[in-house]
C-alpha cells in the first residue's frame, strides 16, 4: 500500500487553517484521519501563563496530567505524599488525581526539593494545571 | 400509586427511571451536585434540587442532604438507582424511619445479603451451590492453612464486607498464605471497619453469568440469565442474554434454583444473583439487592420494563406478573459506553461532547444521558451510555450491533466505542470463546 503524502499534507494544513482537532477524507477504499491534541483548560491562557512564570522563576513545576481531584494524601487525614522543605526523587509519587473513579499517581519529573504545594487536597484540578514546584 | 418519587442518583440510570416515572404519571424529582445542574437528568425532571458540591461525599451520598430533598419537595418514595447509596442498608432504614417508600427491598435483606459470609450461608442453607471454602470468618494463619490446603491452591482472600477488589488477595501457594491474610485483614479493617474475611477456591478462568428476579415476597419470578463474562478488572463491559455457553439442562437448573432461593427470602422488588461458571457448573457468588447497569438486556428479551416493575411493587405491594406471562425472544447484547481511552490503557476521558449523534433503528436501544454540549466531569463513573441490540439470534444481535456502533459519533471525548467495534468483529467473541480474563490477555491496540 501506498499512502499519498500530498494528502496528510493538504489535511495539516486544513486543520490549523479552520482549528480542527480531527478532519477525515475519503476517496474509493482509501480513508485518511488526521488528528492533533489540543490541551484545553477553563482558565484562560494568558493566566496560566503568567501564573506560571511567577512560579517557574523559582524553580520547576510538576503539572496535572489529567482533569480531575487532587489528593496530597493517600487516604483522609493520612501522611501527606510530599512535605515542602522535603527532598524528593524523579519518579517519585507526589499526589493522586483522582478521575471517574480512577485513582492516578503524579510521579516527579526530576530530583529536587520541595518549595511549594499549590493546590489543597480535595481540589480540582485541570489538565496542565502545576501542582507542586520543585527547586 | 405514589405522589412524586425522590430519584436519588444522576446519569444515565437517574434518566432511565425518570422515564419511567414520567410514564406512570408520577412527578420525578431530580437531586443534583453544583457540577451537574444542567445534566440530563436534571432537564427531563419535573423538579430538581441541588444537594451539595461536586464531591459525592457531599451530595450523592450525603444521607441528610437527600432527606431534606425529600422532605422539601414532599416526595413519597426514593428510588436509589445503582452505585451511591443504592446498597446502603442505614440510607433504607432512615428513608423507612420517615415514612417514606424506599424502591427496594428491606433493609434487613440488604445488610444480609450485604455481608458476604451471611449471603453465602444463606445462598448455600437454601440450595445454591457455592464455592468450597471456609464457613465463616478466618480467625488465624493455622484455620487458614488447613482450610486452603483442604480445597487445594490458589485460594482466594475475600474481605466480608467487601466490594470492589479492596481486601482481596490471591493466594498461590502456602509460603505466601501468612502475609496475605495479614493483608487482607488490615485492608478490610480500613475500608470496611470490619476486619472479618473468608477463603474461597479461587477460579482461574471462569465466566460470569447471573440471574435478573423480580418479586413481591409471596411470587418470585426469573427474567432469564445474562452472561456478562467481557470484563475488565472486574468491570464488566458486554452482556447478553442467553448465555451462549449454558446448556439447556444447567440453565433450567440454575433459574429453578435461583427463583427457589429468593422465594424463600421474604424480597421485595428486583434484584439480581451473579454465579461463576466454570467446566459446567455454577457457583453463588453475591447478590446485588438493587438494579444493575445491565438490566435492558433482560427487559428487552424478556418484554418487561423492570424499572416501572419495581415503582409498581413497591407501591402496591405485589406484582401482578406470573412465571407464564414471560416469553423470551431472540437474543439481546449491550456494550458499555465509557469515557475512557482503552489505547491509553482505559485512561479517563472527561471533557465536552461537542457532536453527538446517537444510532437508531430497528431494535436498537441507547439509554444513556448524553448530549450534544454537555461536559463529562472527572468527578463520577466514566460510564456514559449503553447501546443495546436484538436480533433473532446472536448473529443478527452482533451485526445490529456493529451497524449501530458505526453510526454513533461522539466527538470531544474519547470513548470505548472503537473498542467494541473490535471486541464484536474479534474470532473468540464471534466464537463466544471468553471468560473473565480474555480483555486482560487479549491486545485490541
Amino acid at each position: 500500500m501506498k499512502i499519498d503524502k500530498k494528502i496528510i499534507d493538504e489535511l495539516t494544513k486544513y486543520l490549523k487553517e479552520f482549528g480542527l482537532t480531527e478532519i477525515e477524507y475519503g476517496d474509493g477504499n482509501t480513508k485518511v484521519k488526521v488528528s492533533r491534541s489540543i490541551n484545553v483548560s477553563s482558565v484562560a491562557p494568558s493566566e496560566v501563563k503568567k501564573k506560571q512564570e511567577i512560579i517557574e522563576s523559582n524553580g520547576t513545576n510538576i503539572t496535572s496530567p489529567i482533569v480531575g481531584t487532587a489528593y496530597l494524601a493517600a487516604e483522609p487525614g493520612g501522611k501527606k505524599f510530599v512535605d515542602v522543605g522535603q527532598k524528593i526523587k524523579k519518579g517519585q509519587t507526589v499526589m493522586i488525581i483522582e478521575a471517574m473513579k480512577t485513582m492516578n499517581h503524579v510521579p516527579s519529573t526530576q530530583d529536587g526539593t520541595v518549595s511549594k504545594i499549590l493546590v489543597k487536597d480535595g481540589e480540582p484540578v485541570e489538565f496542565g494545571q502545576p501542582l507542586i514546584s520543585i527547586k | 400509586m405514589f405522589k412524586k418519587i425522590l430519584v436519588a442518583n444522576r446519569g444515565e440510570i437517574a434518566v432511565r427511571i425518570i422515564r419511567a416515572c414520567k410514564e406512570l404519571n408520577i412527578p420525578a424529582v431530580a437531586i443534583h451536585s453544583d457540577v451537574d445542574a444542567n445534566a440530563m437528568h436534571v432537564r427531563l425532571a419535573d423538579e430538581s434540587i441541588c444537594i451539595g458540591s461536586h464531591k459525592p461525599q457531599n451530595s450523592y451520598l450525603n444521607i441528610a442532604a437527600i432527606m431534606s430533598a425529600v422532605d422539601v419537595t414532599g416526595a413519597d418514595a426514593v428510588h436509589p438507582g445503582y452505585g451511591f447509596l443504592s446498597e446502603n442498608s442505614h440510607f433504607a432504614e432512615i428513608v423507612t424511619k420517615n415514612k417514606i417508600k424506599f424502591i427496594g427491598p428491606s433493609a434487613e435483606i440488604m445488610k444480609k445479603m450485604g455481608d458476604k459470609i451471611e449471603a453465602k450461608k444463606t445462598a448455600k442453607k437454601l440450595g445454591l451451590p457455592v464455592i468450597e471454602g471456609s464457613e465463616g470468618n478466618v480467625k488465624s494463619v493455622d484455620e487458614a492453612k488447613k482450610i486452603s490446603s483442604n480445597i487445594g491452591y490458589p485460594v482466594l482472600i475475600k474481605a466480608a464486607a467487601g466490594g470492589g477488589g479492596k481486601g482481596m488477595k490471591l493466594v498461590r501457594k502456602e509460603e505466601e498464605l501468612n502475609d496475605s491474610l495479614i493483608l487482607a485483614k488490615q485492608e478490610a479493617k480500613k475500608y470496611f471497619s470490619d476486619d472479618s474475611v473468608y477463603i474461597e477456591k479461587y477460579f482461574e478462568n471462569p465466566r460470569h453469568i447471573e440471574v435478573q428476579i423480580l418479586s413481591d415476597k409471596k411470587t418470585t419470578i426469573h427474567l432469564g440469565e445474562r452472561d456478562c463474562s467481557v470484563q475488565r478488572k472486574h468491570q464488566k463491559l458486554i452482556e447478553e442474554s442467553p448465555s451462549p455457553v449454558l446448556e439447556e439442562k444447567v440453565r433450567q437448573d440454575l433459574l429453578n434454583k435461583t427463583v427457589n432461593m429468593i422465594s424463600k427470602l421474604d424480597y421485595e422488588g428486583a434484584g439480581t444473583v451473579e454465579y461463576i461458571y466454570d467446566k459446567g457448573k455454577f457457583f453463588f457468588l453475591e447478590m446485588n439487592t438493587r438494579i444493575q447497569v445491565e438490566h435492558p438486556v433482560s427487559e428487552i428479551r424478556g418484554g418487561i420494563d423492570i424499572v416501572k416493575e419495581q415503582i409498581k411493587i413497591a407501591s402496591k405491594g405485589k406484582t401482578s406478573l406470573k412465571q407464564s406471562d414471560i416469553t423470551f425472544r431472540g437474543h439481546v447484547i449491550e456494550c458499555r459506553i465509557n469515557a475512557e481511552d482503552p489505547s491509553k490503557n482505559f485512561q479517563p476521558s472527561p471533557g465536552t461532547i461537542n457532536v453527538c449523534h446517537q444510532p437508531s433503528g430497528f431494535r436498537t436501544r441507547v439509554d444513556g444521558a448524553i448530549f450534544q454540549g454537555c461536559r463529562i466531569t472527572p468527578y463520577y463513573d466514566s460510564l456514559i451510555c449503553k447501546l443495546i441490540c436484538q436480533g433473532r439470534d446472536r448473529e443478527e444481535a452482533i451485526q445490529r450491533l456493529q451497524r449501530s456502533l458505526n453510526e454513533f459519533v461522539i466527538e470531544g471525548i474519547t470513548t470505548t466505542i472503537d473498542l467494541h467495534k473490535k471486541i464484536l468483529s474479534h474470532k473468540k467473541f464471534i466464537n463466544s470463546d471468553f471468560d473473565v480474563n480474555w480483555l486482560a490477555r487479549e491486545s485490541f491496540y
